[in-house]
């Protein structure tokens, strides 16, 4: 790669990731992204208006119904179901609506291509997904009162929340390069996004070697506060965050690196689709 | 493979086993040229193969010296009107267009003024912030028209172009076609309506079932049909005298009289006597010659004889 064509790189990478960032959170299509956040949000809203008078003296407790809500729902399906959606458009999306040839008619490297839609992908996810975490993470916190309140701006409470925003972040990252891979390869990507849904949601349960291969099993070590799997969990050596987090960007790389491959031999049969 | 040149050696395209086009080879020069076949006859095929959107299956291409798995580099100089009639969503004129010039490198200032310079240029400036979903057929094949043309590209691709246009716009668009082309332009134009392409082209590539049946400027293409006699129409107010002088020419297979009474259809194997010998038999039989046209020099006819379906002479 020459040093001279960086900036143009950088600027159509850019314009692309816009342009996607734009049609993913600002037209219909986030109608059901929308929906999707609405169902934490609404747990976390009639839990704070029905929480019992003897459990809102409890602060712990909302720390752990937060922190179970969050992995067994929030992260494996709200978050999922958010990239996928939002992911496998980037692509099948346009070759559904015969507008993929726009963007093939670009003079621009497919790796450009790639790079500008993912992040536009990223750059939704994170509208979409961060504030609906935080605003879930805080009506949780809300039957509390001023003690919750005070739990929330404490740096414990702060340092929770950053967790969780990250652990939302970087399965943006990662959900997004698998979504999007598979929205290159598959005429219907949701089939491929089932099944890898049934692995994740599977996890607890599989041998510690299978559970590698898992996303889950990796954020779930990134968790403030380890949520409770049940007896029936098969329990494993708990990774190191540090680890996590990189084999998570290295898996995102590697998938964006096939997202490559596969978008340099593209061609445009829309008949065919 | 020339830098001068669009240049296509022996290729051959096939979605899994069905044959797009077949060992095409082809050199393409500067000017209006015309892809003339029926639907489904490999035009489109061609096209994208030109712009990139496919690779031959095998075989070569070059666009200027540039292969098509260069989008970087082939993209700069090729702008490509596509036959469908599909748009982002959501997008009006103006921010296709923009998008369009911010992927060429564009920066916002410069993109907004080409896309408003660009809109001027193919009549849409009223409706630029206007969506895209909501324009005519017409408007929409202008739309795309600048959208190939956003980046002055060296070599316009354009598929059907004047499909949904009304009279006036054609003009407009092939007047426009003709000023790229007379700029030292390639603008390869497709049409599956022969008489279009009679009108607008300097040479025309005749495609049949994917192959190249023909290729060149159309009277040198109908010259080397030799199987097929050449057919003149002697429009005249004595065509049965003009038909029984004709008939004593060696090379002449045919006279006939139409039925409006006043022209006299001849087909000569040698044209150019048959015209040497007509002042001749103009002046011994007295007659008033109206007009004297080629009959079948057109794309129509000559794509008819080279496919085996011979048309009437228009």
């Amino acid at each position: 790669m020459s040093g001279g064509r960086w900036p143009l790189w950088r600027r159509q990478a850019w314009a692309v990731a816009r342009h996607e960032a734009g049609r993913s959170a600002g037209s219909r299509r986030v109608l059901p992204v929308l929906l999707l956040l609405a169902m934490p949000l609404t747990l976390a809203g009639l839990r704070a208006l029905f929480l019992p008078a003897s459990q809102r003296l409890d602060l712990g407790h909302s720390t752990a119904d937060f922190a179970q809500m969050f992995a067994l729902f929030q992260l494996r399906f709200v978050v999922f179901f958010a990239c996928a959606l939002l992911f496998t458009k980037l692509f099948r999306g346009e070759i559904l609506e015969r507008s993929l040839h726009y963007s093939l008619l670009a003079p621009l490297d497919r790796a450009v291509l790639v790079a500008g839609k993912y992040l536009g992908g990223v750059i939704a996810a994170w509208i979409l997904l961060l504030p609906a975490t935080a605003l879930t993470f805080v009506l949780f916190h809300l039957p509390h009162g001023a003690a919750g309140m005070r739990q929330l701006l404490s740096a414990t409470g702060a340092a929770h929340l950053a967790g969780y925003l990250a652990v939302v972040a970087l399965a943006s990252c990662a959900y997004g390069a698998l979504f999007l891979l598979a929205g290159l390869y598959f005429g219907n990507p949701m089939v491929p996004a089932l099944l890898f849904l049934g692995w994740e949601v599977a996890t607890p349960f599989l041998p510690p070697a299978l559970k590698a291969l898992s996303f889950v099993h990796y954020l779930a070590s990134l968790l403030p506060v380890p949520p409770s799997l049940g007896p029936l969990a098969v329990l494993a050596r708990p990774i190191d965050p540090w680890l996590a987090g990189i084999a998570l960007l290295v898996t995102t790389a590697v998938l964006l690196a096939l997202a490559v491959r596969r978008a340099r031999r593209l061609e445009v049969e829309y008949a065919a689709e | 493979m020339s830098a001068d040149l669009i240049t296509l050696r022996n290729v051959s395209k096939f979605y899994c086993e069905v044959l797009g086009v077949n060992r095409i080879t082809l050199d393409l020069k500067p000017g209006l040229t015309g892809l003339v076949g029926p639907n489904g006859s490999g035009k489109s095929t061609l096209m994208h193969l030109l712009a990139g959107l496919l690779r031959p299956t095998r075989g070569e291409v070059s666009v200027l010296g540039i292969p098509p798995d260069d989008p970087e580099r082939l993209l700069r100089v090729v702008g490509y009107c596509t036959q469908y009639d599909s748009f982002p969503s959501g997008a009006t004129g103006l921010s296709f267009l923009r998008h369009a010039l911010a992927l060429h490198g564009a920066g916002s200032d410069e993109a907004e003024r080409r896309s408003w310079e660009l809109l001027e240029k193919v009549g849409l400036t009223e409706a630029g912030r206007r969506r895209i979903a909501g324009y005519s057929k017409g408007m929409r094949q202008r739309i795309k028209l600048a959208h190939a043309l956003c980046h002055s590209p060296r070599v316009l691709v354009l598929d059907e172009p004047l499909n949904g246009l009304d009279p006036m716009g054609r003009t407009e668009m092939i007047e426009l076609f003709r000023e790229l082309a007379a700029g030292g332009r390639f603008v390869i134009v497709s049409s599956h309506i022969l008489n279009e392409v009679d009108a607008i082209c300097d040479a025309v590539v005749m495609i049949h079932g994917g192959s190249v049946v023909a290729e060149g400027q159309i009277r040198a293409v109908r010259g080397e049909i030799t199987s097929q006699p050449i057919q003149v129409l002697v429009r005249c107010d004595r065509p049965r005298a003009i038909a029984a002088a004709a008939f004593t020419l060696a090379h002449v297979v045919e006279a006939k009289l139409l039925d409006d009474g006043a022209s006299v259809l001849v087909r000569t194997r040698d044209a150019d006597a048959f015209y040497a010998s007509l002042t001749a038999i103009v002046l011994s039989t007295g007659a008033a010659v109206e007009t004297v046209l080629p009959a079948d020099e057109s794309v129509d006819a000559v794509y008819g004889y080279l496919i085996g379906q011979p048309g009437a002479p228009t």
